[in-house]
């Protein structure tokens, strides 16, 4: 059953990943959260849950994220489950729709995981194709996110990076940056981070996700594994504050997946999220302002990021994430300020 | 250099391990051991696909204990991975699969009550329809054999074992005793979604083929002939004031084309 719902613009401000054991808190209580993403493939059935993501998107803003379309894969895209991916969106008719560049279907098997691509020229030619078959199907522009990785390949030709760039530019495909996926992949790929997010196109990043990530240690190995299943930790606060002053304000998710959490901590992490990003851009303003007067100003109070991450507070870690990188020399990006006003 | 889709399909054999790792040459993992790391895809893989099935079996779990049931799903897994990422339709063949196993041999009823959990999982993910009451039909003809239209969701399960007493007595609440509740003794079951739960009852073998035809679309006339065949005191009324009443019929007309018996 398809309905005409009233459309609704996801604002570049927080929302958090819906999941099913929110669900009935969601309707009862209708909290105050910016907007929705629900994994499609959770809503390609006729349960209980499609009933009630129905009545909620006649209240939230939603965002569909693809997980098991497999856009990596070198047989192309399955044309039956891209088929169900229109269906749903027709169904629910979101603002937002993205997948991921990854691949998890091959053999005839679906692996419940997300894969890294080897990326070279052939990876990116049959990404390419897939990517703009899904564009003409569901008719509109779609995201795609940066993947969490433990391994690559080594007769890549380029970085992940380099593969996104050149992938916006041959299908006019939107980007997703995952900050905690880049924080993952750089600590267990060895590359940096904040290189990696400056090397793409600001323009294109239509939405950003935020999660936690769990610490392993196997023998000498470090290792970060992408759970979704803690707060945001201080290192990946800090990478969205370096996102956000480069981008300025973008729609930010907070992801929880294992271990989920009751609503009201989610909905607390979206809310810093929101608290960082005016913060920053407050001092942005301020630092505007500061450019064309000769008036000196009060510093604020500086907290070092070690001292709260034993708070385990993430409002501590947003703000002294914030205060701690903030511009030395100040930046007047007017632009920016003008999509933040707009949003606010 | 291997061409991608040979590439692809190396590495989910490994990943599923149905074959030996593949070289380790062609991956790299920072300063780590990529092989190592190769297993965190394994893993991912194993345990998020057992948690799906843990989920959907959650009765079955506890009849084999859990350590069991772990090693079973991850055999299954192996042999059986899921062919498409819509998981809601992952594990059909898991029962069939508890089966097969041989320390499972004298344990029937593991796999009786895990085709009843699949039957469960299928009609939480199927469509609810408005239902019509009796009422509705008060004055309209419909002939002397129409079409009663059920819900989506019904699903029709007969065993030769205990599969609904089973069930019943590892509901929350339930004093369960796994190694008594079950005996060889036959059972029908109907089940339907009802918002976001399930309804159980158990039929008589004459209800039983009343709703088996209808859920089949065979038309009611054919529904109480074969009720009656079985059981020559089947009460109609009764039958239909209780679909009725339980909310499962979504329609009833005149059919089109009668189906001939």
């Amino acid at each position: 059953m398809s309905r005409a719902f009233q459309p609704l613009t996801i604002p570049a401000s927080a929302g958090i990943g819906l999941r099913s054991p929110h669900i009935s808190e969601m309707l009862s209580r209708r909290p105050s959260a910016g907007w929705l993403e629900v994994h499609a493939e959770n809503y390609m059935g006729d349960g209980a849950g499609v009933e009630a993501l129905e009545r909620l998107r006649q209240i939230y803003p939603l965002s569909v994220h693809g997980v098991g379309l497999s856009l990596g894969s070198a047989r192309g895209v399955d044309r039956d489950h891209l088929e169900r991916l229109r269906k749903v969106c027709e169904r629910f008719q979101p603002d937002l729709v993205s997948e991921h560049l990854a691949w998890s279907v091959a053999d005839g098997a679906y692996l419940n995981d997300l894969l890294p691509l080897r990326y070279d020229e052939e990876a990116l030619a049959k990404v390419a194709r897939n990517v703009e078959t899904v564009q003409d199907t569901l008719k509109r522009q779609v995201l795609i996110e940066n993947l969490s990785a433990y391994i690559a390949f080594a007769d890549s030709s380029m970085n992940e990076a380099e593969f996104l760039v050149e992938l916006v530019a041959r299908t006019g495909c939107g980007l997703l940056l995952d900050v905690n996926n880049v924080q993952v992949s750089a600590h267990n790929l060895q590359f940096n981070a904040k290189t990696f997010i400056d090397a793409l196109p600001a323009a294109s990043i239509g939405e950003i996700h935020l999660a936690g990530h769990a610490i392993n240690q196997v023998g000498a190995d470090t290792v970060l594994i992408d759970d979704h299943g803690s707060r945001v930790p201080p290192v990946v606060w800090a990478l969205y504050q370096h996102a956000i002053e480069r981008l300025g304000p973008r729609p930010t998710l907070i992801e929880w997946d294992t271990d989920v959490p009751v609503l009201d901590v989610l909905l607390g992490e979206a809310m810093w999220a929101d608290m960082l990003t005016a913060s920053i851009m407050f001092s942005r303003k301020q630092a505007a302002r500061g450019q064309q007067t000769t008036h000196a100003r009060a510093t604020p109070i500086c907290l070092s990021v070690e001292g709260e991450t034993t708070t385990s507070m993430p409002v501590l870690a947003a703000f002294a994430a914030a205060r701690a990188a903030r511009p030395s020399t100040p930046l007047a990006l007017p632009s920016l300020e003008e999509e933040y006003h707009a949003a606010a | 250099m291997l061409p991608l889709e040979h590439l692809q399909t190396s590495l989910a054999r490994s990943v599923l391990a149905m074959e030996p790792p593949i070289a380790a040459t062609l991956l790299t993992a920072g300063k780590a051991d990529p092989l190592a790391r190769l297993r965190i895809y394994q893993n991912n893989t194993r345990s998020s696909l057992t948690a799906v099935l843990m989920a959907v079996f959650p009765v079955t779990v506890r009849l084999v204990d859990e350590r069991f049931f772990r090693y079973a799903a991850s055999e299954f897994i192996r042999r059986h991975p899921p062919a498409e990422s819509r998981l809601a339709r992952y594990g059909a063949g898991f029962p069939r699969f508890l089966k097969s196993i041989d320390t499972l041999s004298d344990m029937p009823i593991v796999a009786e009550t895990a085709r009843l959990e699949w039957a469960i999982a299928e009609a939480l993910d199927a469509a609810w329809l408005p239902p019509r009451s009796l009422g509705d039909y008060e004055n309209i003809e419909l002939g002397t054999s129409p079409d009663v239209l059920v819900q989506p969701s019904l699903r029709l399960i007969v065993s030769h074992w205990s599969i609904l007493s089973v069930w019943s007595a590892h509901q929350q609440g339930a004093e369960a005793d796994r190694h008594s509740a079950w005996a060889r003794r036959a059972e029908r079951v109907a089940l339907w979604r009802a918002g976001d739960s399930i309804r159980l009852v158990q039929l008589d073998r004459a209800n039983f083929a009343f709703l088996h035809s209808l859920k089949h679309g065979l038309g009611l006339e054919h529904a109480i002939s074969r009720a009656l065949a079985l059981d020559p005191s089947f009460d109609l009324v009764s039958a239909l004031v209780r679909l009725f009443g339980d909310g499962l019929v979504t329609d009833v007309r005149i059919p089109i084309h009668p189906l001939a018996n």
